[in-house]
């Protein structure tokens, strides 16, 4: 099936005259890059689109940029043109001559033809104009959203960063360029980590690499109760992690121009917190925090995002507080989408599943790096509440296909979501989840089953291994 | 559609991180080998038919498991519901063999109480002059625990094929002999579409348009 337009055309071509060979080059031409997807302007259109879906103002909905679809219609719509040649041409020598009537007629078609061509020209044109004053109103909406961020906001962080205006700002996103900023701000620093201590902590990292590297095996007494063996596992396994990190960008990779931070931050979070230690999904959290900040404030944002609740749950794999924070997200999930709960139970799909991967490394291997920002900028100002939300927004966005899966195919399909996901579409899904049941909210509903929880454990111990 | 096969059989991949579990199931699933790919965090799944026999097709929903050791406490869970395991060590790197010992304590305590049928895998075999364990010690390893041995390399795609249909066949002959048994409530092993009533219900349908006509 898939072949059949361009043998068509193949077939046209050998059917027609040979003069005009050029134009049915050129419609096969087209006819392939469309069956290719046309890498290059599609790449060109992401870009604009990323930006537009990005940054769009709340004001106007944006013209969405043409789909290949149009353009073989546009080019459709052009066709006559180049039959123009066809009708006009005086007939051969050794025919007789066009009657007057008939030339006449052709002439007016041609005129008529060239009239449409010539309206349909000026519309295309209009259309890119618009298209560009489109662009231009995103980019300034993004240049504008920067100075409002720049002058407004972070000057007064204190008092605006929980006004509606800035709420409503940072929902569509932070620009690049202060997302950075914002994020510090808005993880703060209840560690009250200084760049000192972040030096202190690399310093030692790096006196352990080298002592590893030489064969020495001096243990500190401090962290007795992790072997050296464990440690040096640990070592081992950051800088195999780090080359595995985002490989796709080819930046965090030895030799590559993040390699070092990311193996800096690392390191001294092992040094800073022996007892967490180097977690597998941590290195992807410190690489999404390097594209944004610098390494000291990377790393204070990194252990004070590590030390929020549900991440310290996950990262020392506390087995029974992550069983509570997936039977919270069960609530919330049999509450807004029932039907897909229930498929889920009758498949065994439990939430471990595809939550474990999504909230340890914070979505940033499983979903697009930039959507992954916008996610972690909602995650900066609401907290671990969102990181299920946005699990649900997911299963929203998807509920029709994966009521139709099993569960080897739904477990895979979320375990790799697609790699085109639109974030204006994944955002609009997040946006329609409620977090509240019967009128409870998140931190609620956790509280209440953690407290069951720890009843349970109380009541009869043998429960836990 | 759905393409036929007798049985489903579910098997984990286990073992120490970087000993390149994932490529190895890439290799047998998608038929590539990727050189660089992300640490599996929780769990990764996929899934192949296997014909055993000619006609006899296995439907195997792979489990693969992340290796570090702080995810154990995770992934063991996951052991009760899989009839069959690939434990996987690295034969260039001595201290993943040293851990299969604990591998397989590790396992005989969760997957009570049904039982997993493994195989081990020294991996890696195509960087034989990086070699740290030798086939003699990791056979006798293997035999001491009753499991068959066998040398894979996702890179080059040796035995990639035979590590899981070998595994995939002794699980149909203990299902055959009645020495694993389908439980209503476990995951290990579930029936499918048995290909002769599916013949049968295609008669009916052709008779019924021969019918028709």
């Amino acid at each position: 099936m898939a072949v059949s337009p361009a043998l068509l055309l193949f077939m046209d071509r050998n059917l027609l005259a040979r003069k005009h060979n050029a134009r049915f080059d050129r419609q096969r031409d087209l006819g392939w890059k469309l069956f290719g997807k046309v890498p290059l302007r599609e790449n060109a259109q992401k870009d604009s689109k990323r930006i537009q879906k990005e940054h769009e103002d709340k004001a106007g909905s944006p013209s969405r940029p043409p789909s290949p679809k149009q353009n073989v219609r546009k080019n459709l719509d052009f066709e006559p043109l180049s039959t123009t040649a066809l009708i006009l041409e005086d007939r051969p020598a050794n025919l007789p001559a066009k009657p007057a009537e008939e030339a006449q007629k052709h002439r007016q078609q041609y005129e008529e033809m060239v009239v449409q061509a010539k309206k349909r020209e000026l519309k295309e044109a209009q259309r890119r104009k618009k298209q560009l004053e489109e662009r231009c109103r995103v980019e300034e909406s993004i240049g504008n959203a920067v100075l409002t961020w720049n002058n407004e906001i972070l000057p007064n962080w204190d008092t605006m960063w929980c006004s509606r205006k800035v709420r409503d700002l940072w929902w569509q996103g932070i620009p690049p360029s202060v997302r950075g900023k914002v994020w510090s701000l808005a993880i703060g620093n209840e560690l009250n980590i200084t760049h000192e201590l972040f030096d202190i902590c690399l310093a030692r990292a790096k006196e352990r690499w080298r002592s590893l590297s030489t064969g020495g095996s001096e243990v500190e007494s401090e962290d007795a109760g992790f072997s050296a063996a464990d440690r040096e596992a640990s070592l081992e396994l950051i800088k195999l992690d780090i080359s595995r990190t985002f490989p796709n960008l080819c930046i965090f990779q030895q030799g590559g121009p993040y390699h070092d931070m990311l193996h800096s931050i690392l390191g001294a979070y092992t040094c800073y917190r022996p007892d967490v230690g180097y977690v597998q999904g941590m290195s992807f959290i410190a690489a999404v925090l390097i594209l944004n900040l610098d390494t000291a404030d990377a790393f204070i944002a990194f252990s004070n995002l590590l030390n929020k609740p549900c991440q310290m749950a996950f990262f020392r794999v506390d087995h029974s507080l992550m069983l509570t924070y997936f039977a919270a997200f069960e609530v919330f999930f049999e509450e807004n989408l029932p039907k897909l709960f229930a498929h889920f139970k009758k498949n065994n799909l439990t939430p471990d599943i595809y939550l474990i991967d999504w909230i340890f490394t914070l979505y940033s291997r499983s979903l697009p790096l930039d959507l992954a920002c916008r996610v972690w900028d909602v995650f900066c100002r609401d907290g671990e509440e969102f990181l299920f939300r946005t699990a649900l927004g997911i299963l929203k966005l998807f509920e029709d296909i994966l009521a139709r899966m099993d569960f080897i195919h739904s477990a895979q399909f979320l375990t790799r979501l697609p790699e085109d996901l639109p974030a204006e579409e994944v955002f609009a899904a997040i946006a329609a989840i409620q977090m509240q049941s019967r009128n409870k909210k998140w931190a609620q509903v956790l509280a209440a089953l953690q407290k069951d929880s720890r009843e349970m454990e109380k009541g009869s111990p043998s429960l836990r291994h | 559609m759905e393409a036929i096969w007798l049985y489903q059989f579910r098997l984990i991949v286990i073992g120490d991180s970087t000993v390149g579990k994932s490529c190895l199931i890439r290799r047998f699933t998608e038929g590539r080998f990727a050189p660089v790919s992300d640490p599996t965090v929780g769990v990764d799944f996929f899934s192949r038919l296997v014909e055993i026999e000619p006609g006899k097709r296995i439907k195997l929903q792979i489990w693969d498991t992340a290796g570090q050791e702080r995810f154990r406490s995770i992934t063991r869970a996951y052991y009760r519901n899989s009839v069959g395991g690939l434990l996987l060590f690295d034969i260039t790197n001595r201290r993943s063999f040293q851990n299969v010992h604990e591998w397989l304590e590790e396992t005989k305590v969760h997957v009570q109480p049904y039982q997993i049928v493994f195989v081990l895998v020294g991996h890696k075999c195509d960087l034989d002059t990086q070699r740290q364990v030798t086939r003699h010690e990791a056979e006798k390893l293997a035999a001491a625990y009753g499991m068959k041995y066998i040398e894979t390399s996702a890179r080059d795609a040796i035995n990639v094929e035979k590590a899981f249909t070998d595994l995939t066949r002794d699980i149909y002959e203990l299902v055959k002999r009645g020495e694993i048994t389908i439980q209503e409530g476990w995951e290990g092993v579930k029936s499918g579409f048995v290909p002769n009533v599916v013949h049968s219900s295609e008669e009916v349908v052709k008779s019924e348009r021969r019918c028709l006509c």
